[in-house]
């Protein structure tokens, strides 16, 4: 069985193999012999190259459908076989090319929209603030450009994934 | 005496659980009250009885003074524990509940009305003796000259702060570094906090540099007694809200402590305070400290106070409540025993600008062996609203000393497995092991310096060897259990059945809150 897994914007080509009572995984190319064991609907126990032990729970994000892989308690955002293409135009680090769509991250009322159609704006600059769960939360663009559309205004509420503005 | 055999709980999550907790040890009965959303929450199951009291939106639910007395009406209890948050400050509800024929578990309406005007907690602690930060004595008459405005600036100095009489959580305040700025600041801290606590009035206040915030929590009895406990350090802020607090603290001799405990304690002694309180100082860099303000209520950060003087603060409200006399040794609650550090848990996701993290807990570990103690509201299977607090819990460790509290509180920390949200457990990792931090040295602003300054790199970042882990376990589960990964795969466009259910959701709740 062939996968790929995207983690931090790499690509890693993994292959899996039955091989006696567990399996042969390699990772671009290097190959492992991995005892895994499942704990619960979300945990599994891997025994790596019979030594390294490690538990590993795994969770998936309802809006995205990207992978949180907790290794240990050290979560990894993993994403299989490409999936979940539509949604990584929103993302900051791995965005580089084309509009940038910003949309709200959970649910709430946008109080204060902080730049104009046709201003330039510098990434990581605060461009909208949504209240939610009793704070203000400052949305910033993931990188700079020019905002082309503004898609709310002042005191309307949002669902969680509408789109605010578009950055070009 | 034995009055309060029934507490209504007057508040949500964690903090209502730990009431139940110290109800249960006092065989008391605990009584839960729950919003529409909230039917499933870990206080209802614990609680002997709960009483719906609303939709999800707090000013239809838990700040319903109404649907809080009548409930606790129904039920038949004797008294009522408002948490913190939500009606924890508000006089009016502390007289309702005195006005049913309840006992209130806090001070009386009076002190809190008192304790709650910024100015006139400042005018408190003055008649008491104790040092205010330098600021105008009486808030801002509304039609105030501009120019009137500029002359007591000008007397306090710049950089000051303008501030909401009525303020708290860093709403209603705004820095001015230049007379030229002034006027615009208080019109813009007016309006802000019209809109946040519907009083529009503002004081100002020199803004020191660099000051730690200091804190000394007090019990008061019904027979005069008030009592100081070791000092409590809680200069870790973001934006103006404490994540991290810890007691003893570094910055503080035994002589400073002697003269911060008993000027807090003369301060609550003036207005006359019964039950659990804090007095809130600012440490300035030469040493000097000035009153800040009063919380009439049990802080979030009590658990570590408990940890170092072997005592439950809660418990001991229930007893003063009770008309029991504080029969403590004074000198004991002055002497931390050791050392313990608290970490706020927030559903947030502090990768990407800590914005709120609201869902459903699909995974739910925390840790525990020695010295460790997470008081949560939070289980497995249930979902972080989003009409509320995203605290889930506060995780305390404690040791001997300082370092090895650290140490623990970053073996515990590794230990705490949350999926299915973003916590702030990944932000915690990072702070522990800043030198800055583990030297104790920082103030009120260190942290949202050192935040800017990391312009949003994440705060773990994965070993080559764990990402190679995570991409094996991606794929043997895919391997493993094909059908439930096929089902997720299909269902990761936004228009797919399951993102539309959970927006759809989303959306019913969110319109409702906000």
């Amino acid at each position: 069985m062939q996968y790929e897994v995207e983690i931090a914007g790499r690509l890693l080509h993994v292959t899996v193999t039955r091989a006696g009572d567990g399996f042969a995984v390699s990772v671009d190319g290097r190959t492992r012999q991995v005892d895994a064991a499942r704990i619960d609907a979300h945990t599994l126990s891997l025994l790596v190259d019979t030594v390294w032990s490690k538990e590993v729970s795994m969770a998936t994000d309802p809006v995205n459908g990207q992978l949180a892989v907790h290794v240990g308690a050290t979560p990894v955002i993993a994403t299989l076989n490409g999936r979940r293409r539509w949604g990584r135009k929103d993302e900051g680090a791995g965005a580089v090319s084309g509009p940038q769509r910003l949309v709200a991250p959970m649910p709430g009322k946008v109080v204060r929209v902080l730049v104009k159609s046709g201003d330039q704006v510098a990434a990581r600059q605060p461009v909208v603030v949504v209240e939610a769960m009793k704070m203000e939360n400052e949305l910033r663009a993931s990188r700079e450009g020019t905002v082309a559309e503004i898609h709310v205004r002042e005191g309307m509420s949002v669902d969680a994934g509408a789109l605010l503005l578009v950055i070009q | 005496m034995c009055r309060l055999k029934k507490i209504l709980i007057a508040n949500r999550g964690e903090i209502a659980v730990r009431i139940i907790r110290a109800c249960r040890e006092l065989g008391v009965s605990p009584i839960a009250v729950y919003s529409e959303c909230d039917r499933t929450a870990l206080h209802v199951r614990l609680a002997d009885q709960a009483y719906a009291i609303g939709p999800s939106a707090p000013r239809e639910s838990y700040l319903r003074i109404d649907a809080l007395i009548d409930a606790a009406k129904k039920s038949g209890a004797d008294g009522v524990h408002p948490g913190y948050g939500f009606l924890a400050e508000n006089e009016d509800f502390a007289a309702a509940v005195r006005d049913a024929g309840l006992t209130f578990i806090g001070p009386a309406p009076e002190a809190i009305e008192t304790m709650g005007s910024k100015t006139a907690a400042r005018t408190a602690a003055r008649r008491a003796g104790v040092p205010v930060v330098p600021g105008t004595e009486d808030p801002l008459a509304p039609d105030v000259p501009d120019a009137d405005i500029a002359k007591a600036a000008a007397a306090i100095g710049y950089p000051l702060l303008v501030k909401a009489v009525a303020g708290g959580g860093g709403k209603g305040m705004r820095t001015v570094a230049d007379a030229a700025d002034l006027s615009a600041a208080v019109r813009a801290a007016r309006s802000e906090a019209g809109a946040a606590f519907g009083d529009a009035a503002v004081y100002l206040e020199r803004r020191l540099t660099r000051p730690r915030h200091i804190e000394v929590q007090l019990l008061g009895d019904a027979h005069g007694t008030v009592l100081p406990f070791v000092e409590r350090e809680c200069s870790i802020q973001r934006r103006h809200q404490k994540v991290v607090e810890e007691t003893p603290s570094l910055a503080v001799s035994p002589a400073l402590r002697a003269a911060m405990t008993s000027a807090a304690a003369s301060v609550a002694k003036a207005v006359g305070y019964t039950n659990a309180g804090t007095i809130e100082f600012l440490l300035d860099e030469d040493g000097r400290f000035y009153f800040l303000e009063m919380n009439t209520r049990l802080q979030v950060e009590h658990p570590v106070t408990e940890m170092v003087t072997g005592l439950d603060l809660v418990r001991w409200q229930i007893r003063i409540a009770r008309g029991e006399r504080l029969d403590l040794d004074p000198d004991q609650l002055l002497r931390p025993n050791g050392h313990a550090i608290e970490c706020r848990i927030y559903a947030e996701d502090p990768d990407n600008n800590f914005l709120p993290s609201p869902g459903r807990i699909q995974q739910l570990r925390v840790p525990a062996g020695p010295g460790i103690r997470d008081d949560s509201g939070a289980t497995a299977g249930l979902d972080v609203p989003i009409f509320y607090d995203p605290m889930i819990s506060k995780l305390v460790a404690w040791a001997e000393d300082r370092p090895l509290a650290i140490a623990r509180m970053q073996r515990a920390l590794g230990e705490y497995l949350v999926t299915g949200i973003k916590t702030t457990v990944p932000f915690f990792t990072w702070l522990l092991a800043q030198p800055d931090f583990q030297a104790g040295r920082f103030h009120t602003t260190y942290l949202d310096e050192v935040l800017k300054l990391r312009n949003g790199r994440p705060f773990v970042e994965p070993t080559p060897a764990i990402e190679e882990l995570a991409a094996i376990a991606a794929a043997l589960e895919a391997v493993l259990s094909p059908s439930a990964l096929a089902a997720d795969a299909s269902d990761v466009r936004p228009d797919s059945p399951g993102a539309r259910l959970w927006r759809a959701q989303a959306r019913a709740e969110g319109l409702r809150g906000l």
